[in-house]
């Protein structure tokens, strides 16, 4: 692949990540009241804390570019400062702890969409008006229109209060932290097992109506009809000419998408009460612990930029049309 | 033009001619290479039904090379795609015959089609940006039909695609490029090895140069003419330009509105044309050899086909029409010299010369390589 | 390779152009099935949402709640009833009106920043338009829910608590409204820009530029009219979203309980834990809205796109 094509990719990044950080310094400037009030406010810092915490955030020395510099520095070390309602635990802590179970959320549900999705809308593009299209079709524009929670409420009340094959909430069972790793595994699974699926169909609605229509564009491309001239065999030229084809936009439109499948897993985690960012987030809402809202935004912010540079490396990989 | 030599091979498995795989099973050896004989094609659309082709009849015989010639619209494309339908959904053959080698492929389903699509019959499509699958080699494009129609492990079918681009005068190591690192000129030519992939009997080449200029459209024609000389081909050629076919083709078939209005011999046809389109047609094209006179147009515009006018289509812009042209449909006539013409002009085929000038007609000179 | 035919299923449309006017794009979008039934489903939700206590009597508070405290559908409660015993029926129908509201108010924000943005950035190019463009794909790429999560905390802490009404929705929706807008205008920008561009090389820009006509005349009287269509397409579905962040919003806890929309009584159902006691009356109605609205919004943006922006669209 051209390098020349990589090294913008990752400049353009990091230019990103910059803007987030200093987006994050301005916010953290918007706070009510004035920065220090709001760190000194946890009654738990020692004096020697407060004044570390003075000096390390620079708040004795003019807003800009002294604050600028050292607040960047400070995050380029790791250092995001301090939960204020986890009463003196660092904001990367935290965050660190809560970091895992959304990851396994969000990174299962996108396997399993991308999977179903766009299988599911190149079948149904590509025999656009038969019956299973139409039925395709329809359920992906209605679970496209339902907000992930409002998936996630109705499969809690069949399975899990009316059926019980499910727990409603959280990610493990209290007390099952004395059993076997494969017990465990287990609790853990049938935890996964509703916010996983909630998460998987709103993506899917999503990807599938897009994927059918990119693929009802490719079918009236000339390569097309090059191929059924040739005699191929219609599964093949779906499989091996406009599926490759169609879904170079996919690509793109999954990691445009990132940002939006955030809110929705926020949302997902607060119903079935999952253990996670999502949680972490709107904890952080309610007692206006705002160094976690931070620290927050600033990890899952990062995380989408680098999953849209990944995306685009993976897309010069698809489309040999962008490397020269 | 080859005769239909050497039917039978030693070993029994019917052949013809240079061709190097058996005939398919149900051929008729002895018949004709390609028959079509009354061919209608209409499109459904909601404004209506267009008839696009309509009781369209010509023959090909072995190593001929048959022009398709008219204007946008006319129906030549449509009538070369639905010789082994590849219509649009929208499209129906409505009647008539294509007889390969005696089998008449229209009543045949899709599965029953692909036997015969690539390996009997292939397409050069115009514009070969388009019609090659960007995401994939060219050498892998065309080694696909080698290895999926005719069975040959993927490395042999490779090599036979290198042999290809060889033979089109593409060198070997192109085959792992991909079609938007080729000029222009070089995916045609990747084009027509990939039409000759499966050996066939026909290709049909759907205005092959068009979107070419004209140095390296020279260079095409002059290598499909070597390549039909070399391996005995068929060729079709669907064209508006009237100069490539008078290069490269043996026949002629003049299309007008999705009828046809002349064919025959490229020679008689172009130095004596006698359906009134034709000759409006070879007098628009200016000869760089011919004294200079104001250009030729011919006036109006071609029907709407959802609602073509009765009997002769080309009636409303012909200076010859008559009364009959506008209720009777011209029937076919055929002249000893080998031309077929429909147009009320020449009521019976007679073996004199052609038939009688119009008043107002200039001398038409024939389209030479005037470019 | 040209068949003379369109593929199957397509219908020749008729460009409703500026000049053919409003009337003629109307009667088209409602001629077709998407279009005709998106329109109703919104009509009879802005009918709900016009005047709820027509319908329905005031907003029910905790005091005037008279029914059984989670209660199933009755006949007295045909939606059942909250856990202070108010009639769902009624809050469902004040909280429609209140998400409309700020759906309408949020769409207005998003899509006249996202138009002016758009038009002046294409029009005038240069570095104001690679500096506006970096900034919208910015926010195009981060995850501006969470943005939009800080942003509303600390605005509201800013203003403070209190009851003021605007257009009477309270300060703190209205505060819901301003940060829709301000993580919102990138695509709606994007989208003007391009036809933007498009239209800029057109003749007649070149005529009002030789004649002498200032840049501010030219985008108003020029451009403007004739992204017009592209405008109206990108706002119903601006709409949409509007919806969906607000009730996400409202959901995360950031709605109104004096005001509450239906991200808020999805809330209110969630924290009553009423999925885990099967207490459906409480939040299947509310979602069954807001799926309604969305969907009814985004056939009406595809009927639309499809009549004003036929060109845009290679083949339907």
């Amino acid at each position: 692949m051209n390098g020349r094509y990589v090294v913008r990719k990752i400049g353009q990044a990091i230019l990103t990540i910059f803007a987030i950080v200093l987006l994050n310094f301005l916010l953290f400037r918007m706070m009510p009241g004035s920065p220090e009030r709001v760190l000194l406010r946890n009654p738990f810092l020692t004096q020697e804390k407060i004044a570390q915490v003075r000096k390390e955030w620079g708040l004795d020395k003019p807003l800009i570019p002294d604050q600028l510099v050292g607040y960047v520095k400070a995050t380029a070390v790791g250092d995001l400062g301090y939960s204020l309602k986890f009463r003196g635990q660092s904001v990367v802590d935290v965050v660190a702890s809560r970091f895992w179970p959304t990851v396994i959320l969000i990174g299962l549900a996108e396997i399993i969409a991308i999977a179903v999705g766009l299988s599911a809308g190149a079948y149904a593009g590509w025999r656009r008006g038969s019956t299973g299209d139409r039925v395709a079709s329809g359920t992906s524009l209605i679970l496209y229109s339902m907000p992930y929670f409002v998936i996630g409420m109705p499969l809690i009340v069949i399975f899990a209060a009316t059926l019980g094959w499910f727990p409603t909430s959280g990610m493990l069972t209290p007390g099952a932290n004395s059993g076997s790793f494969v017990g465990q595994l287990g609790d853990f699974a049938r935890h996964l097992v509703l916010p996983l699926t909630t998460v998987s169909l709103g993506l899917i609605g999503g990807y599938s109506i897009i994927m059918r229509s990119s693929i009802i564009e490719t079918r009236s491309e000339d390569y097309i009809t090059t191929a059924r001239a040739k005699g191929l065999r219609d599964d093949r030229i779906l499989r091996r000419h406009a599926f490759p084809n169609a879904m170079l936009p996919m690509v793109t439109i999954i990691a445009i998408n990132l940002g939006y499948v955030v809110a929705g897993a926020i949302t997902v985690e607060v119903v079935f009460n999952w253990p996670g960012l999502g949680t972490l987030t709107v904890d952080a809402l309610s007692s206006r612990d705002y160094p976690v809202l931070q620290g927050v935004f600033l990890l899952l912010s990062v995380a989408v930029v680098f999953a849209n540079l990944v995306a685009d490396l993976i897309y010069g990989v698809l489309d040999p049309r962008v490397r020269t | 033009m080859t005769d239909v030599a050497d039917l039978v091979r030693p070993d029994g498995s019917a052949i013809r001619g240079r061709r190097q795989w058996p005939l398919p099973k149900l051929a008729d050896p002895t018949a004709p290479l390609l028959v079509v004989d009354g061919l209608t094609v209409r499109f459904s659309m909601p404004s209506g039904s267009v008839k696009a082709v309509d009781d369209v009849s010509f023959r090909l015989d072995d190593g001929e090379a048959l022009g398709i010639a008219g204007e946008s619209g006319c129906g030549k494309t449509t009538t070369a795609l639905s010789l082994v339908q590849l219509l649009p959904a929208n499209g129906r053959i409505k009647a008539g015959r294509v007889e390969l080698f005696g089998i008449d492929l229209v009543p045949k389903t899709e599965r029953q089609l692909a036997r015969y699509r690539w390996r009997e019959i292939s397409i050069v499509f115009q514009g070969a940006m388009n019609a090659l699958n960007p995401v994939r080699r060219i050498g892998e494009q065309i080694g696909e039909p080698i290895e999926v129609r005719l069975g040959v492990p993927r490395d042999g079918a490779r090599r036979r695609a290198e042999e290809l681009l060889e033979l089109v005068g593409i060198p070997r190591k192109r085959a792992a490029a991909y079609p938007h690192e080729l000029s222009g000129g070089m995916r045609q030519r990747a084009m027509i090895a990939m039409a000759l992939a499966c050996d066939p009997a026909i290709v049909i080449g759907d205005e092959p140069t068009t979107a070419l200029d004209v140095m390296v459209q020279a260079q095409i024609l002059q290598l499909l003419e070597t390549l039909r000389r070399e391996l005995g081909l068929s060729l079709i050629l669907i064209t508006h330009d009237l100069s490539v076919i008078a290069e490269t083709c043996d026949r002629v078939l003049i299309m007008y509105a999705g009828r046809v209005a002349e064919e025959g011999p490229v020679r008689r046809v172009f130095t004596a044309p006698r359906h009134p389109y034709t000759q409006k047609l070879l007098a628009a094209f200016p000869n760089i050899h011919a004294d200079r006179r104001t250009l030729d147009v011919i006036p109006g515009l071609p029907p709407d086909l959802r609602n073509p006018p009765p009997g002769c289509r080309f009636a409303p812009r012909c200076q010859s029409a008559m009364p009959v042209c506008t209720e009777v449909v011209p029937p076919e006539v055929r002249f000893a010299d080998g031309v077929r013409v429909a147009c009320h002009l020449y009521p019976t085929g007679d073996a004199a010369a052609p038939a009688a000038r119009l008043p107002a007609a200039t001398e038409p000179a024939p389209p030479g390589p005037a470019r | 390779m040209t068949a003379p035919a369109l593929p199957a299923g397509v219908r020749p449309v008729v460009v409703a152009s500026p000049a053919t006017g409003a009337r003629g794009a109307i009667r088209q979008v409602l001629g077709r099935p998407d279009g005709l039934i998106g329109f109703l489903i919104l009509v009879v939700f802005t009918a709900l949402a016009i005047a709820p206590d027509l319908l329905v009597g005031p907003l029910q508070t905790a005091i005037t709640g008279s029914g059984p405290r989670l209660g199933p559908p009755s006949a007295a409660f045909p939606f059942g009833t909250d856990e202070l015993g108010r009639s769902i029926l009624n809050l469902l129908v004040h909280a429609t009106r209140i998400s409309m509201v700020i759906g309408f108010l949020a769409t207005i924000v998003t899509v006249v920043i996202g138009a002016v943005l758009g038009i002046v950035s294409g029009y005038v190019g240069g570095r104001f338009d690679a500096l506006t463009m970096r900034i919208a794909d910015f926010f195009l790429v981060i995850p501006t829910f969470v943005l939009a999560i800080i942003l509303t905390a600390i605005i509201r802490d800013v203003l403070g608590t209190g009851s003021r009404e605007v257009f009477g929705i309270r300060l703190s929706l209205l505060t819901i409204v301003v940060v829709i807008g301000i993580t919102s205008w990138s695509s709606t920008a994007r989208i003007i820009r391009s036809q933007t561009l498009s239209l800029k090389e057109r003749a007649f820009v070149d005529r009002a530029r030789v004649v002498g006509a200032s840049s501010g005349h030219i985008m108003r009287r020029h451009i403007l009219p004739n992204v017009m269509n592209l405008i109206v397409a990108n706002a119903v579905l601006t709409f949409a979203g509007a919806i969906l962040t607000e009730t996400t919003l409202s959901f995360v806890g950031l709605g109104d309980p004096f005001q509450p929309s239906w991200g808020q009584l999805l809330d209110a159902a969630r924290s009553v834990g009423a999925p885990g006691l099967g207490a459906w009356w409480y939040f299947v109605p509310a979602g069954t809205c807001i799926v309604l609205v969305v969907f009814a919004f985004t056939l009406l943006g595809s009927a639309l796109d499809a009549v004003l922006n036929p060109k845009l669209r290679s083949r339907r």
